[in-house]
């Protein structure tokens, strides 16, 4: 799977690419946004890492530009300023997730991960915590390899919290995920369905909680 | 020295002392001037009437003079009419000819006098006034006296000049009164885009550095100062950007060489080693951020129109949280209102001082315990532990920057509550401390809440 980092400093750009290809992608690197808009029109790729300061422009100009197009490759923003504002600015024009400098490459894969297991996405794969795995495609769970039958809606709020692994899912979120914008939710549903989720998963001994956290949502995590 | 606080009050104040000398000039002028036209316009008919009475003086041979008055000269000058008389005088004073009643003269003779001559005289209640006219009949040099008695009640024109002060003069002042009505007006109108360009200027401030005076139409006088002012907005403008930009400019070029650094470390084959230097490098960006989140306070300013949603921003927070919290064995919870709690303010900054509050908390909660977040209606957000507690005496110190209780803790850069409070200052919030019972402490923050109206929802 071939990913792109537009990255304007040389050694950043050369170290991620080192850490993409130690986690099996082939990397591109480039440093301009005037790059980047060329090679975008002719080459496919997985996704796209972007540096928010280029020294030719925003990279969220190009953002915006590549959404233009209705190119839909999943982009992952890279920014030195931490503010709110920026992040909110950034998946406004388009961007699918951001990252604050510094980040831990192995976060960088993950979320990577994450976005390329979208629905609609071409490529499925499994997620992983623990001995519990999580296959995309099928919508499959299995604990220590062994497949588990479980309802369709623990299986939804499964897969939508291993998604979001390390991540806390708000209780809104996972109403809409689950029953859309549409229709009355009873207000104790969620709870139903993640108290069932849990015994299951610790009846059939996997290795993870589901944490509650209250008045926020919900957290899955390997078991401390 | 007296000065004038306002343009108008000086045009009025101004206007109103000319107006009143200027009406009293101005009557007393036109007076004098109908008064004088009056006396010339008398003065020549008199002098008319002693010449045409001349005309009809004859000289007889024997060297006596006689006065033959034609019918209308004799109706004009009669006793009964009363109003013009004659009297016809000799060089040696004897008067030859008079339509007074006693044969008296009108003016007291005098030879040196010159040919032509204007004269009043009072004779008994009348006041007569006219003209003496010098003339050679014969070898007879004669003084021609013609007079008019001013009480008669056929003159009319001594009284109009004599009430023209009193009538006419007080309508000057009304007439000037309206003028500077008019022309306050005029001002006041001609003054409007300057106070159209004072009512934008009072909305340019920290928040609102782009806004410029329009100067189409100021008027030409007042331009300059007007351009004057734009450019010096300019500079401001250009002041605060490159303030702004750089903390933009120091958080790239910080948190870049960290970034190559955290990454060095990641691939490191050596992973005990990379992992205690990661925790360093962790330790590094934290106080990177929050010395580059100081730099930024320092130049923010507030948009007094900015809003947020308190609940949120403590739900974003409190949801951002709970991973590093839960890694360390702690709980988080969010509890009270329901509904969005707006409140003025910037939600970005906002959310950083309750996500200092919460890394606080979370720093000094037990194992075990829960940090709570408390959003309440009235614009209150309080973050609660199950710690030591704060001191009394520890109570200001622990705001001021770089201050900490103990210099060896981890992780602990004594930045974080001198954040909160520089966040709470710029939006006019209150910072409240109390211990909590048995253990534990509450730090809440108060910030303006908006009504629902205000903040533009149903």
């Amino acid at each position: 799977m071939r990913l792109l980092v537009v990255e304007d400093n040389a050694e950043l750009a050369e170290l991620l690419a080192k850490g993409l290809q130690t986690a099996g992608y082939e990397v591109d690197v480039l440093s301009t946004v005037e790059e980047a808009t060329s090679v975008l029109l002719t080459t496919f790729y997985a996704a796209l890492i972007l540096d928010l300061g280029l020294p030719d422009g925003d990279g969220l100009s190009l953002l915006r530009e590549i959404r233009h197009r209705n190119n839909p490759i999943p982009v992952l923003v890279l920014t030195a300023r931490g503010g709110l504002h920026d992040r909110v600015h950034g998946l406004r024009s388009g961007a699918d997730d951001y990252l604050v400098k510094p980040f831990a490459l192995e976060e960088l894969i993950a979320r990577l991960e994450a976005q390329l297991r979208r629905p609609g996405h071409l490529l499925g794969s499994s997620l992983r915590i623990a001995n519990l795995e999580f296959d995309t495609r099928n919508r499959q769970a299995s604990i220590d390899d062994q497949p588990q039958v479980l309802s369709a809606r623990e299986t939804e709020v499964l897969e939508l919290l291993m998604r979001s692994k390390g991540r806390v899912v708000s209780k809104k979120q996972v109403e809409d995920h689950i029953f859309g914008h549409s229709g009355e939710v009873a207000s104790n549903a969620i709870e139903v369905y993640v108290h069932r989720l849990r015994k299951q998963l610790a009846e059939r001994g996997a290795k993870v909680q589901v944490h509650t956290i209250r008045g926020v949502g919900y957290l899955i995590a390997e078991e401390s | 020295m007296f000065r004038f606080k306002s343009i108008i009050s000086r045009i009025v104040i101004l206007h109103v002392v000319a107006v009143v000398i200027t009406s009293v000039f101005m009557s007393l002028a036109l007076s004098w001037l109908l008064n004088y036209a009056t006396n010339t316009i008398h003065d020549e008919a008199m002098q008319e009437q002693a010449v045409s009475v001349g005309e009809h003086l004859i000289a007889h041979s024997d060297g006596q003079l006689e006065l033959d008055l034609p019918l209308d000269l004799l109706g004009l000058y009669s006793q009964a009419y009363g109003r013009y008389s004659y009297a016809v005088v000799d060089a040696r004073g004897h008067v030859l000819f008079s339509s007074l009643k006693d044969n008296a003269a009108l003016f007291p003779a005098d030879k040196r006098s010159r040919d032509v001559e204007f004269l009043q005289q009072r004779i008994g209640d009348a006041t007569v006034s006219g003209a003496s006219v010098k003339k050679t009949v014969g070898d007879h040099a004669v003084w021609i006296q013609t007079g008019e008695d001013l009480a008669n009640r056929d003159v009319l024109i001594d009284d109009i000049v004599a009430d023209f002060y009193r009538n006419v003069g007080w309508i000057t002042l009304p007439i000037l009164l309206v003028l500077l009505i008019a022309d306050i007006a005029i001002f006041r109108r001609a003054l409007r885009p300057l106070r159209q360009a004072s009512e934008i200027a009072s909305e340019i401030g920290p928040a609102r550095t782009d806004v410029r005076l329009p100067t189409d139409e100021i008027p030409r006088e007042v331009r300059p100062l007007v351009s004057a002012i734009n450019l010096a907005l300019d500079r401001l403008e250009q002041g605060f950007r490159i303030q702004r930009d750089f903390t933009a400019d120091a958080a790239h070029e910080l948190r870049t060489p960290l970034s190559i650094l955290r990454t060095r470390l990641d691939l490191l084959e050596d992973k005990k080693v990379g992992h205690a230097l990661q925790q360093d490098v962790e330790g590094m960006a934290h106080i990177v951020s929050q010395l580059l989140d100081i730099a930024e306070l320092d130049a923010f300013v507030v948009d007094p129109l900015e809003k947020a949603d308190l609940r949120s921003v403590t739900a974003e927070i409190a949801q951002f949280i709970a991973p590093l919290a839960l890694a360390q064995g702690k709980d988080i919870a969010l509890t009270g209102a329901t509904e969005p709690v707006w409140v003025k303010g910037n939600p970005e900054m906002l959310g950083r001082a309750i996500r200092n509050l919460s890394e606080n908390a979370i720093n000094h909660t037990a194992a075990g315990t829960t940090v709570e977040f408390v959003v309440e209606d009235n614009g209150t957000v309080s973050v609660l532990d199950q710690g030591p507690g704060i001191a009394e005496e520890e109570r200001n110190l622990i705001f001021q920057r770089f201050w900490r209780r103990d210099h060896n803790k981890a992780g602990s850069t004594g930045l974080g509550l001198s954040i909160v409070q520089r966040i709470a200052e710029l939006h006019s919030a209150v910072i409240t401390v109390q211990n909590r019972k048995p253990n534990g402490a509450c730090f809440s923050l108060k910030f303006t809440p908006l009504a629902a109206a205000q903040a533009g929802v149903a």
